[in-house]
């Protein structure tokens, strides 16, 4: 919801909350619909505070950068990284952890997509995405690990520059705005999230007649829960063990936490740590994204 | 009116050939593709959904929480803004160390001179530094409004307390008053008006840069116009920029009809000489005092910004820490070869911008002026539509933040210094065009009656041109300056120049790096200052150099 | 130079002057506006400055209420120099000496009460001073200085609404307020009708008495009337002081005449 209203309770709830302990502020990086982020992240609060036995507040954040520096400041504690974002906070606050992530994560895609008017056709390998020279192209996010950071890695190891494609390549602020553009064809291909994609495309929201996949990337690790050291000091040495147990107990079976787990798109969250995202750290430096 | 005529080595000024340089650049572009025609259909959906604006409860909701959000983003940013200038003002106006210190002369110039380093970065770098000491707490926005504005207010104010008569001051200060108290007395009864006049104006800027902030993340009719712009939902877009053009032209009409009551000259027809002292009809002050009264404490009340983080030694920290990771800025052979090409770009950009805002602005501001129908005998009803008709467009096109316009370009076209161009131009169009039409409104009619009988068209271009121009000319001009710190906003959406390489360094936290992008962009943005001053002096349009202050907007 | 009969003696013996001038020169940039000016003005004087235009009678005032500081030489308020480098003490002794100026130098956007009471803001703490233009204070001291002048009923009105005769009245009773020991006019009458200009003249010279008073006039008659001292400037210098009785009619034709 917006921050005003935000604000507004904040501050009519200031002076009874204030004498309690700060509440535990999650966020996550705009990387989908801002309006689906509220529901999913309203949700996840109200578990989290039964299971943790503290407040937890959501704080909408609106940028890549905006989440990153909200971290470093201070005013949030627990967020959904993207990979390459995760490495980049983790590196401006020391002894901030990787906990957690979906099974996906750990083996993550993107996916090149093409206008079917382009011309152009699926490849297997690749050295396909040479064929992409001379083409209009669509990145996601700067900040994307999936939409940006490993794209362009991948096509610099075909040999594609960005000077290479017609005109200035795009960056569209999400996945779905990415394959909106494709199918529309303002761009004739573009670079996206696969779990964003499959699950448009389960919901009937892909127009096949006009958008097709070119080519799956390699799998890397994306998307993880990283949590802010601060919060030892608030809650105990103890509070990163129980933050990840709770999201690793999330269950199916229970109605309430099986459509946390829908919201995500997973079966369950597994244990990931700092160590996973040495690949992106390197891509990352590579392509000057971390300096 | 000969003071007026523009002199020969105009010709030969340096601007023509800045002109020739940007026309160049851009030109030598060309040879790349810009024009994306598969982006029609796209921009079709987009213009065909303001016919249809999302009308649903849950969204009206969310428009007038957003609506009320830039508005107090706005109050409490001024309020603010006018704080801080005038102390700011005060200080370093000329009269004030004439009393405090006689005889040091030039301290006042220092300060005047300190007060361009605030003002020439703009708010939206100002709200990027300050996310990075408070976080997404609201003072970020109120206080990136507050600093910028608030030293361009206290150069104006200070202008302005050195233009008012200063006899009763030093009346004063003879029968022995302390200064400040003999300022009070003697110096703001006089000034108030023309301050508080600009006070207004000043809020007018606030409001598209509240808007403006949006886009970092402040919230606001900016931000969800950014969302559901980037999110293609074009129905919810629409709804939100009508609700902007209200918010917008209600103010901008309640600040002319103020300044109106309160007798204020507009800024683009300043007299020569001192300033007046205006007298207000009716009971503006007392309107004024209590609609301000109760407006700002509410907007404190509903963004709720956590001052307490002014002082708040966390603060502290983390200036230190950003202090460290931004020097020294890196300014290596390479990243100087890199930032050369884009300051030159970034240039040209500024210069087809300001081009595209003067012609058009000139084009539009005689039509949208309401005596400009009496010249072609348009007494016709729909004479009076067509007049708001085009004040509607340029409303519209001041309205919708320059960012948004370079979205709207991007559509078909490739990202670059053209969809930016265009974007400022079009935005400082609006903005020009309604101050040029002030102006003509307020033309000094003797000249007009000297030609009796005369067709409307030669009334027209030997009596409304000749004495319009100039003034016109002198604020495009000024206007430029702004359009160079502005093309910052549109580099970040991904039009080119310093700007997308800020964005850039800006998500790869390179600090060092935009520490030395954005010391280009002050120094070409000072580059620019001087130059369109050098211009403006040139034109020997009736006010110099000292008194352009008073026509200085903003954003 | 001509120097008839030097201040009276009555008043030399009395008491210590009030105002001196001691080899005063100053220039406005290069060019001399009065040399070599010594003056010495006693309690209860009324003294007349008269001349030609440029004679440098404003700048000679304007170095008596501190506003310019001499060039060379010192001018002395009360037995005290007025280039007090401390801001304080010269305040205080600026308190001391009033001035009326030909165009009332009133700030017209304020109420009269405000202009009255710009003679003793000197003497209140600046917080009361800010807070008398929301709740004006001292009505009582206002009121009085007004109906002396002869305008009870303007207190509320706005300054720029009366008449110049009313507005130099009310710079007037500012000065009533103010109670300084001298008191300087400089042209006070000069755009004001004859009738108005004798109710000046007396009001100035009836809440002058006590006081030392010095005005520049043009109007000789005005002057010869109401002062007793005539002081004569020509090129900066001082033509003739003395005694209204003393000066003859060919000293003042020397004084205006033409060529040098
Ligand atoms: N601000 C100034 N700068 C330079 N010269 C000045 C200034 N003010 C006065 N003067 C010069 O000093 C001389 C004395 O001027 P002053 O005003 O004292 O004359 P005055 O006797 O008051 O004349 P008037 O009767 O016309 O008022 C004149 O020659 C005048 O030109
Ligand atoms: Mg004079």
């Amino acid at each position: 919801m917006s921050q005003s209203r935000r604000a507004l309770l904040g501050f009519l709830l200031a002076l009874p909350v204030s004498a309690q302990a700060k509440p535990l502020v999650i966020g996550a990086i705009p990387d989908q619909d801002p309006e689906l982020l509220q529901r999913l992240y309203g949700k996840l609060a109200r578990y989290l505070e039964t299971e943790l036995g503290v407040a937890v507040v959501y704080k909408p954040v609106t940028d890549y950068v905006a989440a990153v520096t909200a971290f470093r400041v201070g005013d949030l504690d627990l967020v959904w990284f993207g990979g390459l974002t995760g490495v980049q906070a983790r590196l401006q606050v020391p002894g901030a952890q990787a906990l957690a992530q979906r099974e996906i994560d750990a083996q993550f895609h993107s996916l090149f997509m093409g206008n079917k008017k382009s011309g152009l056709r699926p490849f297997q390998d690749l050295k396909g995405l040479a064929s992409l020279k001379g083409r209009t192209f669509t990145f996601g996010s700067e900040s994307s690990t999936s939409g940006r950071l490993m794209p362009q890695f991948f096509l610099q190891q075909a040999g594609v520059n960005l000077e290479d494609f017609k005109g200035q390549p795009g960056f569209a602020n999400s996945h779905d705005t990415t394959l909106r553009l494709v199918e529309a064809g303002s761009y004739e291909a573009g670079a996206m999230n696969e779990q964003v994609f499959l699950k448009r495309s389960e919901t009937g929201a892909v127009d096949y007649t006009r958008i097709q996949v070119l080519w799956r990337s390699p799998a890397y690790y994306d998307y993880h829960w990283v949590l802010n050291p601060t919060v030892q000091a608030r809650y105990g040495a103890k509070f990163a063990e129980r933050v990840q147990t709770a999201f690793l107990q999330l269950d199916l079976k229970v109605p309430a936490q099986k459509e946390i787990l829908g919201l995500f798109g997973t079966q369950r969250f597994i244990r990931t740590q700092n160590r996973n995202y040495a690949q992106i750290e390197q891509v990352a430096r590579q392509i000057g994204k971390i300096k | 009116m000969s003071v007026q005529t523009v002199p020969r080595s105009f010709l030969l000024n340096p601007l023509l050939l800045l002109l020739g340089v940007g026309l160049f650049l851009i030109l030598s572009r060309v040879e790349q593709p810009w024009f994306n025609p598969d982006g029609w259909p796209l921009l079709a959906q987009f213009l065909s959904a303001s016919l249809q604006p999302d009308l649903s409860a849950e969204l009206l909701m969310i428009t007038v929480d957003a609506t009320l959000v830039t508005l107090a983003y706005a109050v409490c940013g001024t309020f603010l803004s006018v704080l801080l200038g005038l102390v700011g003002g005060l200080g370093s106006s000329a009269i004030w160390w004439e009393l405090v210190l006689p005889g040091q002369k030039g301290i006042w110039l220092v300060l005047r001179g300190l007060l361009a380093i605030p003002r020439g970065i703009h708010e939206i770098i100002w709200g990027i530094f300050f996310v990075n000491l408070w976080g997404l707490d609201p003072l970020v926005a109120v206080v990136a409004i507050a600093l910028p504005f608030g030293a361009i207010t206290a150069k104006v104010f200070s202008e302005i307390l050195d233009e008012t008569p200063r006899q009763p001051l030093l009346t004063l200060i003879q029968s022995g008053v302390s200064p400040f108290v003999a300022v009070v007395y003697g110096l703001l009864p006089q000034a108030f008006l023309n301050l508080l006049s600009y006070g207004f104006y000043r809020f007018e800027c606030s409001l598209r840069s509240a808007a403006v902030l949006g886009i970092i993340g402040a919230g606001g009719l900016g931000y969800q116009i950014l969302l559901s712009l980037q999110s293609l939902r074009y129905n919810q877009l629409w709804t939100f920029f009508y609700a902007l053009l209200l918010l917008n032209g209600t103010v901008d009409l309640l600040s002319a009809l103020l300044r109106r009551r309160l007798g204020c000259t507009p800024r683009i027809a300043l007299p020569q000489g001192k300033l007046r002292s205006v007298r207000p009809q009716g009971p503006v002050l007392l309107v004024v005092s209590l609609g301000l009264g109760l407006l700002v404490p509410f907007c404190f009340w509903y963004i709720h910004p956590d001052v307490s983080k002014l002082w708040a030694p966390h603060t502290g920290e983390l200036l230190a820490q950003l202090g460290q990771s931004a020097f020294p800025p890196e300014l290596t052979m390479t990243t100087l070869q890199q930032l050369l090409p884009l300051a030159l770009q970034t240039l040209g950009m500024s210069v087809l911008a300001i081009l595209v805002a003067g012609v058009g602005g000139v084009l539009l501001s005689f039509p949208a002026a309401s005596n400009f129908r009496r010249f072609l005998g348009m007494d016709a009803p729909w004479g009076w539509l067509f007049l708001l008709g085009v004040r509607g467009v340029l409303l519209l096109f001041r309205t919708i933040p320059a960012p948004i316009w370079a979205l709207v370009f991007l559509f078909v076209l490739f990202p670059g210094i053209l969809p930016g161009a265009l974007a400022l131009g079009i935005h400082n169009l609006g903005i020009l065009g309604r101050l040029m039409a002030e102006g003509i409104e307020n033309l000094d009619q003797r000249p007009l009656q000297a030609l009796p009988g005369a067709s409307p068209l030669v009334v027209f271009s030997y009596g409304v041109l000749p004495a319009t121009l100039p003034g016109a000319l002198a604020y495009t001009l000024y206007r430029w300056e702004v359009c160079m710190r502005e093309t910052v906003l549109v580099g970040l959406v991904g039009a080119g120049g310093l700007g997308r390489l800020l964005s850039e360094q800006l998500s790869s936290f390179d600090y060092r790096g935009m520490t030395a992008t954005l010391s280009v962009l002050i120094l070409l943005t000072f580059l620019v200052d001087v130059l369109s001053t050098q211009v403006r002096n040139q034109l020997r349009y009736g006010i110099n150099t000292r008194k352009s202050g008073i026509i200085k907007g903003g954003s | 130079m001509l120097r008839l009969n030097r201040s009276p003696d009555r008043l030399a013996k009395s008491s210590e002057p009030h105002l001196q001038v001691q080899g005063v020169t100053y220039c406005y940039g290069n060019t001399a506006a009065l040399t070599d000016i010594n003056l010495t003005l006693y309690p209860g004087e009324r003294v007349a400055l008269i001349g030609p235009s440029g004679a440098g009678k404003s700048t000679l005032l304007k170095l008596l209420n501190g506003t310019l500081t001499p060039t060379t030489g010192t001018v002395s308020v009360l037995g005290v120099p007025l280039a007090d480098p401390n801001p304080r003490r010269r305040r205080a002794l600026q308190q001391q000496i009033g001035t009326v100026y030909q165009q009332f130098h009133l700030v017209e956007n304020l109420r009269v009460i405000h202009n009255v009471n710009a003679g003793q803001l000197g003497r209140w703490p600046w917080y009361q001073a800010l807070w008398s233009l929301v709740w004006p204070q001292g009505i009582e001291t206002a009121r009085q200085a007004l109906a002396r002048v002869g305008l009870p009923d303007k207190l509320y009105s706005r300054t720029d609404r009366l008449s110049g005769g009313e507005q130099q009245r009310v710079a007037i009773a500012r000065i009533l307020v103010q109670d300084p020991a001298i008191l300087l006019a400089d042209e006070p009458i000069s755009n004001l009708d004859p009738a108005r200009s004798h109710e000046v003249m007396t009001l100035l010279t009836h809440c002058g008495q006590g006081k030392t008073l010095i005005m520049s006039l043009h109007a000789l008659e005005f002057a010869q009337t109401y002062c007793e001292r005539l002081v004569g400037l020509r090129e900066g210098k001082i033509f003739f002081d003395g005694l209204v009785t003393a000066i003859t009619p060919q000293q003042i034709t020397q004084l205006y005449r033409l060529e040098p």
